[in-house]
């Protein structure tokens, strides 16, 4: 087994608990032969995540979640979050609270934006945890197959938002209930209070850099040490509601990408009605 | 299925290729093509069933001299044509008359041949364009690398796959189009075997994509399903092997220094120039940056393709 491997193994060990551990034997995932799924996945690496990923959720950004219990224990689904904060710590935080919380434990398998994979060190580190680039085939495959995805429909303009426009969701994107009437998935909205003030942005400066779209101005260098809320709300469930048929149907689509903007603006602002302060 | 006409089959795949339909009682007569003499070609030619011949299939004269010659009177009902320029150095019009036009020239003349009933191309996965913003699972949907830009052993690779792809449905032949994984096997035209030769393997620094090779077995296996089966279409066929590029460099024995991208060009092309090496890096920078495997289900599902022989790594564990 590679050295990189053994060097994750090694963290693992020393930082999970037995019961974490334990998760993440219990995680389904498909080995395509060398312990590998086809997508680069490896239950190694996902260890390693949460290791390294578990003092950030547990000491600095001190997640409280609720909802858990609907996230679906099985067969395919989407998550859809509000995406903000300049450096996608809400996308971590939430594939680390999915780990620990679900029933049987899965892994929420990140859609990215394309720039993603092409990033250095990080496209395949982010990979190996499950990770996958944002095109249509990928998102396919995996729900084909009966996976959990993670999917914020806001996209690069969510993370990009300016400080002023902090809870209030962007243009919202279809792509993710197209595919769940395709695929008779039904999608759980997701609200995180936190991450939209966790690093002031004010600009940013059109130059792409590695991929990157262009370069934030944040009044921070880091993210603040907000307190993350998270919501998971009631599936939306399009595949009792929509036909997979209807996925081609331009007004039904429309109509599912509201009810789905709707109620994650609705446990934003539950969220941001019950929290006692941005640190509290 | 009776006699079958074998292209290539002075290759390691082609000769595989041959030994097996022996192997199969169904077989009546295999007729073997290649371009070297008989006596540096196969080094099993006493079973009756077998027949060798030695035929340059970039003469359209000489190929039908074949296929309306002994082709004909030994029945042959089935031609599986595997040979195709293996050096991706091999540029010219010559390659190409060897990649391209002996294909289409051996698929009109099947077409207008008395027994022959099905044609089946051995192709290539380096058809498909392997990018960031590209599924990682390619499926016979998957877009193909029609780059101007792309070399010429991919280029004719794409060339050769759409015209057979394009006369399914107006050939009155069964055609079938086997778009295989790279064989990571001495004498294939592998690229990736190529570049594990060297005693150290440099690759791009923070890239490790996901990687799908298959053995020699399991290309001779789908070939022979492929020959069997009633139905005509597109297939991907996926080897057993599917693993990142370090690892496979790691199974191979061979120490991995990663490197920025940037040198990985002029590193290997002063190999290729100094050692006489086929690895090109050029051709393969994409797929040394993104994950790109074929989804075998319709290959499964139809020809009933599940690969199964592993390859056989050196370095085990």
């Amino acid at each position: 087994m590679s050295l990189s491997l053994d060097i994750a193994r090694v963290i693992a060990n020393a930082r999970l608990t037995d019961e974490q551990k334990a998760r993440i034997q219990a995680l389904h995932y498909r080995d395509a032969g060398h312990g590998y799924d086809a997508f680069g996945m490896h239950p190694d690496v996902v260890a390693l995540g949460e290791a390294i990923l578990g003092p950030l959720y547990d000491g600095y950004f001190r997640v409280v979640s609720k909802g858990h219990e609907n996230i679906p224990g099985d067969g395919p689904a989407i998550i859809a979050g509000n995406h903000s904060g300049a450096l996608p710590a809400d996308a971590a935080m939430t594939w680390l609270d999915v780990l620990r919380h679900s029933q049987p434990p899965r892994v929420a398998r990140a859609v990215a934006d394309h720039f993603v994979p092409m990033l250095p060190l990080l496209g395949t580190l982010f990979a190996r945890g499950g990770m996958v680039g944002g095109s249509r085939g990928n998102a396919r495959t995996l729900l084909e197959a009966g996976d959990l995805l993670l999917i914020f429909p806001e996209g690069v303009p969510g993370i990009a938002k300016h400080f002023r426009d902090r809870y209030r969701l962007q243009d919202w994107r279809v792509g993710h209930v197209e595919l769940a009437i395709r695929h008779s998935a039904p999608v759980v909205p997701l609200g995180i209070v936190g991450p939209e003030e966790q690093m002031p942005q004010v600009g940013r400066i059109p130059v792409a850099l590695m991929g990157a779209p262009f370069i934030p101005i944040t009044l921070t260098p880091l993210p603040l040490p907000v307190r993350y809320h998270m919501r998971y709300g009631a599936p939306i469930r399009t595949d009792l509601d929509y036909r997979p048929e209807h996925a081609d149907d331009p007004g039904a689509v429309r109509e599912a990408a509201a009810r789905v903007k709707a109620a994650v603006q609705g446990l934003l602002e539950e969220g941001l009605r019950e929290r006692e302060g941005i640190f509290a | 299925m009776s006699g079958v006409l074998v292209t290539g089959a002075d290759a390691p795949i082609g000769e595989r290729l041959v030994r097996t339909l022996l192997d199969d009682k169904r077989v009546s007569h295999v007729l073997a093509v290649g371009a070297r003499p008989l006596e540096q070609a196969l080094p099993f030619t006493n079973d009756r069933r077998l027949t060798y011949l030695s035929v340059d299939l970039r003469r359209e004269r000489r190929v039908r001299e074949m296929l309306f010659g002994p082709a004909r009177d030994l029945g042959v009902r089935t031609v599986l044509h595997t040979a195709m320029g293996r050096g991706a150095g091999e540029e010219g019009k010559g390659v190409h008359l060897w990649n391209v036009e002996a294909t289409r020239d051996l698929l009109a003349l099947c077409e207008r041949h008395p027994t022959v009933k099905t044609f089946v191309l051995r192709s290539y996965a380096e058809v498909y364009q392997v990018q960031a913003d590209l599924p990682v699972l390619i499926g016979e949907d998957h877009p193909l690398n029609l780059s101007p830009n792309a070399p010429q052993y991919v280029r004719d690779r794409v060339e050769a796959d759409l015209h057979a792809c394009v006369r399914m449905g107006l050939s009155p032949l069964r055609i079938v189009v086997l778009r295989c994984a790279e064989v990571l096997a001495p004498g294939t035209g592998s690229q990736l075997f190529d570049y594990l030769e060297s005693p150290i393997c440099f690759r791009p620094m923070g890239y490790d994509p996901m990687l799908n090779l298959m053995s020699v077995n399991d290309l001779v296996e789908a070939l022979g399903l492929a020959a069997h089966a009633g139905e005509q279409g597109v297939f991907n066929v996926p080897g057993a092997d599917t693993l990142p590029l370090s690892l496979c460099i790691q199974k191979w024995g061979r120490p991995a220094i990663p490197v920025p991208g940037a040198w990985m060009t002029p590193l290997y092309r002063w190999r290729r120039q100094l050692r006489g090496h086929d690895f090109s890096y050029g051709m393969n920078r994409r797929r040394f940056h993104y994950s790109g495997v074929l989804d075998g289900r319709r290959a499964r599902d139809v020809l009933g393709y599940v690969p199964s022989h592993p390859i056989d790594w050196p370095v085990s564990g």
